[in-house]
């Protein structure tokens, strides 16, 4: 809560960024409230398309209707240990030339169905390589299919207006019949 | 100027002095105020008061910035709280941090603590179960440590005491090893939890049982909780966060406020107690000595009767420094025992597995408590090649969940939709008892100190060979009772916890019969400085099996009436 306070005030005094210098000495944005990951505003926005890739908007919100890419940076940032967050960042940094690899295009060129087969080829990368880029890649990937996942399961979005969460989960039955408890459908 | 001091002394003068306003020192308070005795409680903590001071109590899983989970740099800068299952972003604020409270470590030991008014019970995990003979004639039957000075007639009075007001939760079990209590109904066993019952009947006649575990939540007798402005356990699960209901007894939602109405109660927070001031003239304890934690100033209060329910290591520690000509090593120990046969529970081993049968069913809304295995072995008479046993927990669960594969609008629907069961997973972890050693010890550091001028308390507890015979036992028995229920995939735990980490830490200032080889009599005075009490557990003889803080609350307010009845206080 306190951070979001807190990016609420730098978005006002920086439009959300700050300038350092990096190794090269140009200067690069970076979004200083993921201060473990060096995230530039580019590479966020194209997280956001990826975790909406992964969960897509349909008759429901998607990924980035929730500002999932938000919630992924945050956990990357704070409880993921380090050699998590160097694979993730490194990944994030590839996956444009991997997208260009796969796909032909940079990620957000491309058409719907054309990115769900860059993720999942993504993925579906082999233990068994031996690039580091093609490592990082799926590393990156897979944290930020279960942050999504994770993201999006306990948003309030979900948590109030579709499958609301119950503080009182009311008294225990340790015998009920699978069979008798009605499932409304739900549509994606 | 001379005026002034002698007000500020009579202001700071009560008839008793509780250390601590935990589980025990709450009892002990409830009971003195309760009979008119004007009673000060010290606690080393911040005030938590019930409702206004539980931040988190109605907070949803997305109003946690990280899902309930703990970040790294959390992690990493508490190495021993981190430990603890309930060390959580939604509890976190009710622990003890490592950086601000340091202790040594002679040998690896996650002291847990929890420094607020209502200390631990608000995070505990709400097991009460009864000691029986059994557990009180232990060491004399099997030759360890020293006889308890009482048996389980002396404390039943009390544990039905304790039991009505807090309000336990059970089923008359008939049981001679965990005697039956004043049981409000009891929570439901499921389906697979009831067959396994079955089983053990079937296997092992009527030598192993499990039940339903005795728990302090309210489930009946409502009007009579309403008194104490407490409602019916919600079965939220969410206990750890302090309830907004008063579903389960803690000190904050019941003892204290309890005692606070009678208007006999005085609280000191924020206050650390240094020492128990001795006065030799009078041969009798005279008051405490406490610092400020904020301003770091010294105060002085008195006292007719001075409780000590510091939570068990740190009552060793206020003794340990309690030091006078007449006890150079700390107030009461003569005979050079304080501090030394501590004791804990072994959670060391684990195990789990999975039951094909009852495919059909699961279970829906959730239970703040599960099964019970009181302890079998060595129960009747020494049947192994170890001493004494374990008692266990028991649950069965049947979990919905989602196919997680693949992504795009089919891994959408498949998350909203959970359609997969999998077969009952079936778990078990032990609590064995551990044996005192003179060995297993706590110290004052000689040369560190704390914040507030306290020698730093040193611990030295580790298992031994028995624990490690237990933990083999644990596995093997468990595991042949398990297949003989046609439980399947079953693994069993050895995580090598250190000692601690079972938050049932025991021991230091133990009672007994005799002064030269115990500090407490059997009303749990100190036998060589008999107006100071000490209920909490430090006071244990032994550890038998048994989650114990329903042990130390009947002590506390069998302890609070004697000391009325000794000094003609109250209406008793």
């Amino acid at each position: 809560m306190q951070r979001r306070e807190a990016l609420k005030s730098l978005a006002v005094l920086t439009g959300g960024a700050i300038l350092v210098p990096s190794c090269n000495f140009e200067k690069e944005e970076i979004l200083a409230a993921y201060s473990n990951l060096k995230v530039t505003p580019a590479q966020q926005s194209l997280l956001a398309q990826i975790a909406d890739t992964i969960i897509p908007p349909g008759k429901l919100k998607g990924a980035q209707d929730l500002a999932i890419q938000d919630f992924i940076l945050v956990m990357v940032n704070d409880c993921v240990a380090q050699t998590g967050q160097t694979q993730f960042t490194i990944g994030l940094q590839a996956f444009n030339s991997f997208s260009k690899k796969k796909g032909g295009k940079n990620f957000s060129k491309l058409e719907s169905t054309a990115k769900e087969k860059v993720i999942a080829e993504g993925l579906s990368i082999g233990a068994e390589t031996t690039d580091e880029n093609q490592k990082a890649v799926r590393e990156f990937l897979s944290i930020t299919k279960r942050f999504t996942i994770q993201g999006f399961m306990m948003s309030q979005y979900i948590m109030t207006e579709i499958k609301p969460y119950n503080l009182i989960p009311g008294s225990y039955n340790g015998e009920v019949l699978i069979s008798s408890i009605s499932n409304m459908k739900i549509d994606g | 100027m001379a005026n002034f001091n002698i007000d500020a002394t009579q202001q700071r003068t009560f008839q008793a002095i509780v250390i601590g306003s935990g589980l025990s020192g709450s009892w002990a308070a409830k009971e003195l105020c309760e009979h008119g005795v004007k009673t000060l409680v010290i606690e080393r903590g911040r005030e938590v008061k019930h409702l206004r001071d539980y931040p988190t109590t109605n907070m949803l899983p997305f109003e946690f910035e990280h899902r309930g989970q703990l970040t790294k740099q959390i992690e990493e800068e508490n190495p021993v709280v981190s430990k603890c299952y309930a060390f959580r972003e939604d509890a976190m604020h009710f622990f003890v941090k490592d950086k601000e409270h340091p202790y040594i470590q002679e040998k690896p030991f996650d002291w847990i603590r929890g420094y607020q008014v209502g200390g631990k019970s608000l995070l505990w995990a709400r097991q009460v179960q009864r000691w029986s003979d059994f557990d009180f004639e232990g060491p004399a039957r099997d030759g360890f440590a020293i006889d308890w000075p009482i048996r389980y007639n002396d404390i039943a009075p009390w544990y039905s005491h304790v039991e009505k007001f807090a309000g336990v939760s059970g089923n008359k079990d008939g049981l001679p090893n965990l005697p039956d209590g004043e049981f409000l109904p009891g929570f439901e066993l499921n389906i697979v939890e009831k067959y396994f019952q079955e089983q053990l009947k079937k296997h092992y006649g009527d030598s192993r049982h499990m039940i339903l575990a005795r728990c302090a939540h309210i489930t009946g007798n409502l009007e009579y909780y309403k008194q104490q402005g407490r409602l019916q356990c919600q079965s939220r699960n969410l206990c750890q966060r302090g309830c907004p209901f008063g579903g389960y007894f803690s000190a904050n939602a019941s003892t204290l406020p309890w005692a606070e109405r009678t208007g006999n109660l005085t609280m000191r927070t924020d206050a650390v107690v240094h020492s128990i001031i001795y006065d030799e003239a009078k041969g009798k304890a005279t008051g405490v000595r406490m610092v400020d934690a904020n301003t770091k100033q010294t105060e002085e209060y008195f006292a007719d009767v001075i409780f000590v329910n510091a939570a068990a290591l740190n009552t060793n520690l206020i003794l340990l420094n309690s030091t006078s000509n007449r006890f150079p090593n700390g107030l009461g120990n003569d005979n050079g025992l304080l501090g030394k046969y501590v004791a804990f529970h072994n959670y060391r081993a684990g195990i789990s597995a999975e039951y094909e049968g009852f495919a059909d069913y699961t279970t829906q809304g959730g239970r703040p408590t599960s099964g019970y295995f009181p302890r079998f072995r060595n129960l009747h008479k020494q049947e192994t090649d170890f001493l004494r046993g374990y008692a266990a927990g028991f649950s069965a669960g049947k979990y919905n969940y989602a196919d997680q594969s693949g992504i795009g609008l089919s891994l959408k629907e498949q998350l909203l939709n959970p359609s997969k069961y999998g077969n009952w997973t079936v778990g078990s972890h032990m609590m064995g008892e551990t044996i005192p050693k003179e060995s297993n010890l706590v110290t004052l550091s000689k040369n560190e100190k704390d914040a507030w001028g306290i020698p730093l308390l040193s611990v030295h507890v580790e298992y031994d060979d028995n624990d490690e015979k237990m933990v083999k036992d644990y596995q093997e028995q468990m595991t042949e009772m398990f297949e003989k229920a046609g439980f399947t995939n079953i693994r069993v735990r050895d995580d090598h916890r250190a000692p601690g980490l079972d938050i049932h830490e025991m021991g230091g200032v133990r009672m007994g019969k005799d002064p030269k080889t115990s500090l407490l009599n059997k009303n749990h005075q100190l036998h060589a400085c008999a107006n100071v009490y000490v209920t909490d557990g430090a006071c244990m003889t032994s550890t038998s099996t048994q989650n114990p803080s329903l042990t130390y609350m009947a002590f506390a307010a069998r302890a609070a009436h004697h000391a009325m009845k000794n000094q003609r206080w109250g209406k008793i």
